[in-house]
């Protein structure tokens, strides 16, 4: 599904992914944990298609098709999605206004028609009711003076009502309690599918226990090191990252 | 002929000219039109010398005046007619000027409106003189000498309208004139009334209209102007009067300003008068727009409110000025201004003056202006949801401008300006 190939990527003249390689087939979770700096929130930023990222060598391609030619905004339409580390809020925007904009740009760009907006209601409500996410926070503006929790949650709604066929969650564990991350969780895994991948960047090992990965990766400066399954995160817990660093270095 | 001209330009040449041949066939007091232009021949057309106009130079930008407009034959009533079709607010009860003349043809019938009168302003001639005088300035003198009659609109004591009222102005088949306009708004006690005043004169020329609006005790106006296209160059002056315990609730969409002054002149006459004011000034190309206000607590414990926004593009120039002024006998003046503009290029610029007159002491009053570009964060959240980017910004710009029109109480008027916002960013001017 997702496939990363010598990535090398420069942010005002500073090296920060060198040369990492992944692949994300179909239906897998592909957990990414690595030390601070390591270029993991760049490497989601780059793969959603941010514009403040230079990409000086390699590729990116999603289903087979190269994602580094497009927006950001057709990245979406071509089923990606990001759950952000930290929400943005955007005052005077209601949330469901934010929504139904969302949805049907990216039905139109894909030469869809617009959803009916008493099936566009359900869905969100539905979606909604299942994250605990009260009707009213839905009026209002997209995140505006809500918890951290809160935040998190109204990213997985929207990637339930997106149904992205791959989500990278850029450390969904951060300003989150055990009870919100159980939640957020339990939304994740009720989106898990053959048809549908996750890329899972975090710090702790402890978000894995809620989401558990197929694979785990270990980034560190620029690039994947190590590659394992679930039990290489519980190997981090009890290491650290000491080692890649030094190895890497 | 009355006062000197110093060094006239060839505008005030012109008026000059134009107002000797006026005089005689004018309706109204004649000497009431010469005092107000010798008042404003004295002052002369302001320039930027003079600090209330000190961004708005008409001095510089009116270099001719253009012809008197006539008024208007059936041509100028049929190419109205169809641009009346194309800007009137739905549902509303409308009274059509064009060139500044009253268009019964165009109107509606106000006869079967219990409540409200129509009559020719000049029949209320003191009252507008009471007015005007709140307010002492050039463009509203030059308005009073040239004003060909205007309307006086007079909503009855108690009354509560169910439609709102909109005032039309509209361009004649002949661009390029000089237009002048007047109407005077009048509510009794504890009316209440919504007001639309939709304004699409971009045919040239030159444009100076005023508005007054008087508000009897306890009365309350929602009032929302529709500035969609002024004349080359334009001068919008609103006085308005409020009685104890009336509430203004006034804002304007403002877009395709060639060189636009707006002017209001509030006074809050009663104790506990309310008054919310604001606008969104939509401005691209050379486009100039200055808002200048000046709020005058003359009675204790009124409170006021003023929320203004600016989103600029390409070169275009915004101008706000603003002045909260409370003489000592104005205790418990509650006052809070806020002017914030939207720069969507390096080449836009917006200067902003709010100022404080404070003689009282007990008062609560604050001022506040910034600047700023769309937020590229939050622009790369929405891209990353699908929402291109054009319409990631339209969706921004809409949120920013249309917080003025929240003032509104009557909700089918704050949803008028927001479509017409929505109109406005749809075609792409902003994008």
């Amino acid at each position: 599904m997702l496939e990363i190939e010598n990535l090398h990527v420069s942010v005002a003249g500073k090296k920060i992914l060198d040369g990492l390689s992944l692949s994300v087939p179909a239906g897998q979770v592909a957990a990414i944990m690595g030390p601070n700096g390591s270029g993991k929130s760049t490497l989601s930023y780059v793969i959603a298609g941010r514009a403040d990222y230079d990409v000086t060598e390699g590729s990116i391609r999603l289903g087979g098709v190269d994602l580094l030619d497009k927006t950001a905004a057709e990245r979406a339409a071509l089923g990606l999605f990001l759950v952000f580390q930290y929400p943005l809020e955007i005052p005077g925007v209601a949330t469901m206004t934010f929504l139904k904009a969302a949805l049907n740009a990216q039905r139109k760009m894909r030469d869809e028609a617009e959803m009916a907006i008493p099936d566009f209601m359900k869905r969100v409500r539905e979606a909604a009711a299942r994250l605990n996410i009260p009707q009213d926070m839905l009026k209002r503006p997209v995140n505006l003076g809500f918890s951290g929790g809160e935040k998190k949650r109204m990213e997985i709604l929207q990637m339930a009502l997106l149904e992205p066929r791959f989500a990278i969650l850029d450390e969904l564990d951060s300003g989150l309690d055990i009870d919100a991350l159980r939640i957020c969780a339990d939304g994740v895994n009720a989106l898990r599918s053959k048809e549908r991948s996750l890329l899972v960047i975090t710090h702790y090992q402890r978000l894995l226990d809620y989401i558990v990965p197929d694979v785990v990766h270990v980034m560190s400066e620029g690039k994947i090191v190590r590659s394992g399954g679930p039990e290489l995160a519980l190997e981090l817990e009890k290491s650290g990252y000491a080692d890649y660093a030094s190895e890497a270095a | 002929m009355g006062a000197p001209l110093k060094n006239p330009t060839q505008a005030e040449q012109d008026f000059l000219r134009e107002f000797a041949l006026l005089l005689d066939k004018a309706p109204g007091d004649a000497a009431e039109r010469q005092a107000a232009f010798d008042r404003f021949a004295r002052a002369g057309l302001p320039s930027r010398r003079v600090e209330s106009w000190h961004y708005s130079d008409l001095r510089v930008k009116l270099r001719q005046a253009s012809p008197l407009a006539e008024p208007p034959d059936h041509v100028s009533l049929d190419y109205a007619r169809a641009e009346l079709e194309k800007v009137a607010a739905p549902g509303a009860l409308k009274l059509v000027s064009i060139d500044g003349f009253f268009a019964p043809d165009l109107s509606d019938d106000f006869s079967r409106v219990a409540g409200v009168e129509i009559r020719p302003l000049a029949a209320l001639s003191n009252d507008r003189a009471t007015l005007a005088l709140q307010a002492d300035d050039p463009l509203l003198d030059l308005n009073g000498a040239f004003s060909p009659g205007g309307l006086t609109i007079e909503i009855a004591a108690g009354i509560s309208l169910e439609k709102p009222i909109e005032i039309v102005a509209l361009c004649g088949a002949n661009g390029g004139r000089s237009r002048f306009s007047r109407v005077h708004v009048v509510l009794g006690e504890g009316a209440r009334a919504s007001l639309i005043e939709t304004r699409a004169e971009g045919f040239g020329g030159f444009g100076d209209s005023a508005l007054l609006l008087s508000l009897g005790k306890a009365a309350e106006l929602d009032y929302a102007c529709r500035s969609r296209d002024s004349a080359t160059v334009d001068v919008q002056t609103c006085v308005v009067s409020l009685e104890a315990g009336a509430r203004l609730c006034a804002t304007a969409l403002v877009a395709g300003a060639a060189f636009l002054r707006r002017q209001l002149f509030v006074t809050c006459a009663g104790e506990k008068a309310e008054l919310h004011l604001s606008a969104a000034s939509m401005l691209t190309g050379q486009e100039h727009a200055d808002i200048t206000l000046v709020v005058t607590h003359q009675a204790p414990a009124c409170l006021s409110r003023e929320t203004f926004k600016f989103v600029l593009a390409e070169q275009a120039e915004g101008v706000f000025q603003g002045k909260i002024v409370v003489p000592p006998q104005a205790q418990k003046t509650d006052g809070k201004m806020v002017c914030r503009g939207l720069l969507l290029s390096d080449d836009a610029s917006l200067q902003a003056k709010p100022e404080l007159e404070i003689f009282a002491d007990d008062v609560a009053c604050g001022h506040g202006a910034a600047c700023g570009k769309l937020d590229a964060n939050q622009l790369f959240y929405m891209e990353s949801r699908g929402i291109p980017r054009p319409e990631a910004q339209a969706i921004l710009i809409q949120a920013f401008a249309a917080e003025a029109f929240d003032i509104l109480r009557d909700e089918s008027l704050r949803d008028l300006l927001n479509a017409d916002l929505a109109a406005l960013l749809q075609t792409g001017a902003f994008a």
